[in-house]
Order: structure tokens, then sequence, then C-alpha cells
């Protein structure tokens, strides 16, 4: 969606702004005070509202469901927690999961302990939640499994279907051809070699991601991160690759709203407050 | 106004008291009352018509903008141009119109010809205003000789303006200040000179391309920089810029067309050919095969070592800026 392609139908670019999304939550908000309004006020109110949307600062307090909505709101809220909570980064405490999710719950009242259970898997790729993290590390994997949820579940989904042995070529690709020429030796080395705990081999999970991004219509990691993770091993579980991925620093950068590791505990302004007292 | 009732009355709860039928009345009345539906039409039509990159910025900007005509006409008078200067300060009323102009020049991107210029004309007529206790005053001379045919108003923009102006082009197109300071120092005019249109139309268009040019060249160099380390190696880079720098000089012919007199709006078919001929030579150097060329060249032999974004962007930035005339 730029100007340098003026042939994309309105209806379009409509929908990939979600700007009919926010207008409608704009004038429900706007409803839900109309007292408080009169005419020449309605125009400030809007003009408020996409500043706010504009500035990523509209994802406070709201609720999940909005949050959730498009991928503009969840980077915002991303950054957010970032910025709420940094100082927890520079103390060096860790926490655990349920820790994560209260403090997720104080800038969004109904936030499901699901996403944060996923996102701390992600982060000490055990099945026990019970470990303590540090901030950075959640909020990596936060990020990651935040924004690209729909798609993770499907990652998920094709996982699974590899360890049970499915061939590859039961996944419906209509107009790919690539997948149709796995050859079938790869199947049946999977059939035969691998056990469940040992993860799936990677050249036919990469096979499968690239179809699965062909015909998503969820956002995904740039697919080159993904070749990359999976090219270097020769055996790979979900869980690392997912905790690969949210270290990626190139995928931070495409979601760009955190800063890069090295500089995620920087904070000038409350630096100045603290040592004011 | 039917539609947005239909999106409405999907996210009222179900199982609400019958008191519901009122409320969405109240609520419908409200929303004619203050012309919402007209409103929010209004700026979904501008918007279509804008195609910005940014929608959410630009629907932010258009709503500001309303906000503060809407406030500052409702002391009396409608006319938008006739702001009342003693209640407001000089400064703030400069600061007004600036916001404007930018508004206007950020409607239509420069390759519509046509709507691009309108909005130049309608932005310069903004800026060159100035209040009517000072219009003696104004009628400097012009950097490029006497003024060109100008409203009722100063006999050019005030060059702080016109510098400003640009610098927020520049910034508003995504170019980092340090990026864009030497284009600026080519393009900017004293405080005390006057600007007429033609150089105003030059400079306009001149960031409008450059921003667009900057941008470009960081999709490049993110393309070729390797994922998770955050920069390119050298060879690659100068292969790149290399192709840049012959898809410039193949345009070079239509960049001359952007320096000469701008006040010749007659565009001769022959011009055009050659034109346009140059500028599908140009879009052909920095096609994906050719930069794969390029870049297979550049694999095989070339300097080791890498270059980060910043080093591309200003290589990239020069390369640019060397052909943009100086504003003498």
């Amino acid at each position: 969606m730029n100007r340098l392609n003026p042939t994309v139908p309105a209806d379009q670019y409509l929908a990939d702004s979600n700007v009919l999304f926010y207008l409608n939550d704009a004038v429900i908000q706007l409803l839900e005070h109309k007292e408080e309004y009169n005419q020449f006020g309605v125009i400030r109110y809007f003009a408020e509202y996409f500043s706010s949307v504009k500035n990523s600062n509209h994802v406070l307090f709201r609720e999940f469901n909005y949050i959730q909505a498009t991928p503009h709101n969840r980077a915002s809220f991303i950054r957010v927690f970032w910025k709420c909570y940094r100082q927890i980064g520079k103390s060096g405490d860790l926490l655990s999961m349920l820790e994560y999710r209260s403090l997720l719950q104080l800038l969004c009242p109904d936030f499901p302990v699901v996403l944060v259970q996923s996102a701390a898997r992600i982060a000490v790729m055990d099945d026990t939640i019970d470990c303590l993290m540090s901030f950075s590390d959640f909020l990596y994997a936060f990020q990651l499994q935040f924004y690209y949820q729909e798609f993770l579940d499907c990652v998920l989904v094709i996982y699974q279907d590899l360890l049970a042995g499915k061939s590859p070529n039961t996944v419906i690709v209509p107009t790919s051809t690539s997948i149709e020429q796995i050859p079938s030796v790869s199947t049946e080395e999977n059939n035969k070699e691998e056990r469940p705990q040992d993860g799936v081999e990677p050249s036919t999970l990469v096979q499968c991601i690239d179809a699965l991004c062909d015909r998503s219509k969820h956002s995904h990691p740039p697919r080159s991160c993904m070749r990359e993770i999976l090219n270097q091993t020769d055996r790979i579980s979900y869980y690392s690759f997912l905790m690969s991925l949210a270290k990626q620093e190139a995928i931070n950068q495409t979601i760009g709203v955190l800063p890069s590791k090295a500089e995620l505990l920087i904070d000038p302004e409350m630096d100045q407050e603290l040592d004011k007292l | 106004m039917a539609d947005k009732e239909k999106r409405r009355s999907g996210v009222n709860p179900p199982g609400m008291p019958a008191g519901k039928a009122t409320k969405s009345d109240s609520d419908r009345e409200f929303l004619s009352q203050a012309g919402v539906g007209d409103l929010l039409r209004g700026a979904i039509l501008k918007m279509v018509e804008a195609r910005s990159d940014d929608p959410i910025g630009f629907l932010a900007d258009h709503f500001c903008n309303l906000a503060s005509v809407t406030a500052a006409g409702s002391g009396g008078c409608g006319d938008e141009e006739q702001v009342n200067t003693g209640t407001v300060s000089a400064g703030a009323q400069e600061q007004q119109r600036l916001n404007r102009a930018l508004w206007h020049l950020r409607l239509a991107h420069h390759s519509q010809r046509s709507a691009f210029s309108n909005n130049v004309r309608v932005a310069y007529d903004l800026l060159n205003l100035t209040g009517p206790q000072t219009c003696a005053g104004e009628f400097s001379e012009g950097p490029d000789g006497p003024c060109t045919d100008s409203p009722a108003g100063g006999g050019g923009v005030r060059g702080g303006l016109y510098t400003q102006t640009l610098q927020c082009l520049c910034s508003e197109g995504g170019v980092p200040a340090s990026t864009s300071a030497p284009l600026l120092r080519r393009l900017h005019c004293h405080d005390h000179e006057a600007v007429p249109y033609d150089v105003f139309r030059h400079g306009v268009l001149t960031c409008a391309v450059f921003s667009d040019y900057i941008r470009q060249a960081q999709r490049l160099y993110a393309e070729v920089c390797c994922p998770g380390e955050g920069t390119a190696s050298r060879a690659l880079c100068l292969a790149v810029l290399g192709t840049l720098k012959e898809a410039l000089e193949t345009s070079q012919g239509s960049d001359t067309n952007y320096c000469a007199n701008a006040n010749t709006k007659v565009n001769s078919c022959p011009e055009a050919n050659v034109k346009a001929i140059r500028y599908l030579e140009a879009s052909a150097k920095i096609s994906p095969c050719k930069l794969a060329q390029a870049m297979a060249g550049a694999q095989t032999q070339g300097p080791g070592g890498n270059m980060d974004a910043k080093e591309f962007e200003n290589a990239a930035a020069e390369l640019f800026i060397t052909r943009v005339k100086v504003v003498s």
C-alpha cells in the first residue's frame, strides 16, 4: 500500500489500513461520552482520537479485543508494556509467568493468561511454567507471540502434523508447485526415523512454512529470517524455532517498536527522575 | 450514515433492557446533530483520494486541521485566510499557515503532476500572505530577479518560512536531518529574501523526490543487508550504489527540466517523449535483474568489510544531491 502503486482499489486500501475499524471504535467511544461534546468538540475529539492512534497512545487500559484487533494496536501495546516496565529489567529482577501476567493486566484488565503462557514457553523452552524469566527474555518472546499469534498457531499445527508422520503433501496448496515436488524420500525418512521429542526435519518445515506464507492472510515474520534459522540445524523443535525467532533482531526491526536488546533498558528520563531522589 | 449505524448496532450487547431502543435513538440524534456522518464521509473521501502511505497519520492531520480552522473561523469570519491578527500572535499564525500549507503539500504524490502542482500553488498562496500592515515592506527583490505574479499579499514567501517548509517536508518524508542537511544547504533561502513561486516549487518538488529516493535507498539496503547482523557487505552496497548512480545519470536530462524555468507550462511533445524515454531507461537500470547482475558481479570481487545503513544512506543521498542546482 503506497503511492507507487496507485491502482490499489479503494476498498482494499481502506481494509489494509484498518481505518474503518478505528472510525467505528471512535464513534462508539464518542457515543459513550456524548454528553460531554458539542458540535465543535466532536471534531476536536476525532483529532485527538486519531492523534493518539498515530502516536500509539491509544491502547492503554483498553479491552483485549481492541488491543488485539489490528497489527498496529498489537505493536503499540508491546511498546507500552516495554515503556511502563523497563525499570524491572534494570533492576535485574526475574519474574514468573503469573507475575508478568499481572503486569499485563494492569495495562489491559482482561488480558488472557493463555497468551502469557505461550509467551513464557517460548522464553524458557520448557513446559514448567514456574520458571523465572528476565524482562528482556520475556518481552521479546511476548512480542513474537502476540504480534504473530495466528501465524504461530498455524505453524504449530503443521509441526504437529509433521511429528505425527503425516506427509507434507496432505497440506492443501492449490497454487504452489514446490510442495508437490517434494521427493518421496524425505517423507519416508520422516516416518522412519523421528521420535516426537526430537523435532522435525528443518527442510520439510521450511517448505511447509513457505506454503503457509503464500496462502495465509495473516502477517508473518520475514521468510528470510525463518529460513536462516531452519537452515542452521539438522533437527528443530517448535519451541526452539520460536525461541530463535524471538531473538532475531531483524524481526524486531520489522515490527519496529522495540529497540535492540542492548538498548532495551535505556531510559534517560526515568534515570533523571531517580537521580533527583 | 446508514452503514455506520449498522456497524454500531452490531456492538450493542444483547440482552439490554427495553431502554435500548431509546438509547440508540438518542445516539442517532446526537450523531446527526453533530454532523458526524458528513464529517466522516468527507474524511474518508479525502483519505482515499490522497492514498497516503500513512492513512492514520493523514486522518489525524485532517481532523487537527479542521479543528484549528473551525476554531479560527468561529470568531465570526468564515474565510480561513483572514485570521484575526489581533487575537493570535504572529508567530502562532505563521505556524498555523505552515501546518496548513504542509497539509496541502502532502495530499498528492509528486508523480500526480497536475494535482501536485495545484497543491503547491495553494500552499504557496497560503504562505505568501503577509499581514496587511507589512505589505509595503515586503516587495524586496527575489533571488532570481523581480517577483513573479503573486496574489494580493506579499511579494514572495519569506525565506525562513520557505526553508522551514522544506525541512518539514524532508523530515515528514522519513529523511533524518543529517541526511537532508546537505540538500537543504543547496536549496535554502535567507530569511530576508522573498521566494518567488518557481523557486518555491522547485524546492518543494526536489524535497518530495528526495524523500522518496531516500526511502527507496533504505529499502534497497534492507534487501541487501544480512538479516540479524544489521550490516551489509561493502561490495554489495557499492554495487547497489553504482546502479543508483547510473539510474540518476540516465535521467539527468529530465533533471535539467526540474531546474529550468518552471514558469514555462508548455510541454512540447518531443520534449515529453525524451523525458519519458529517459525515465524508462532509468527505471530499467534499477530493475531487479540489473540489480541482481550488479550484485552477482560484486560478490565475486570487490572490497571487503561491511557498510552500515547510515553510511549507505549518506552515500545514496550524496549521489542525488550533487545533481541539485544550488539556489543562488
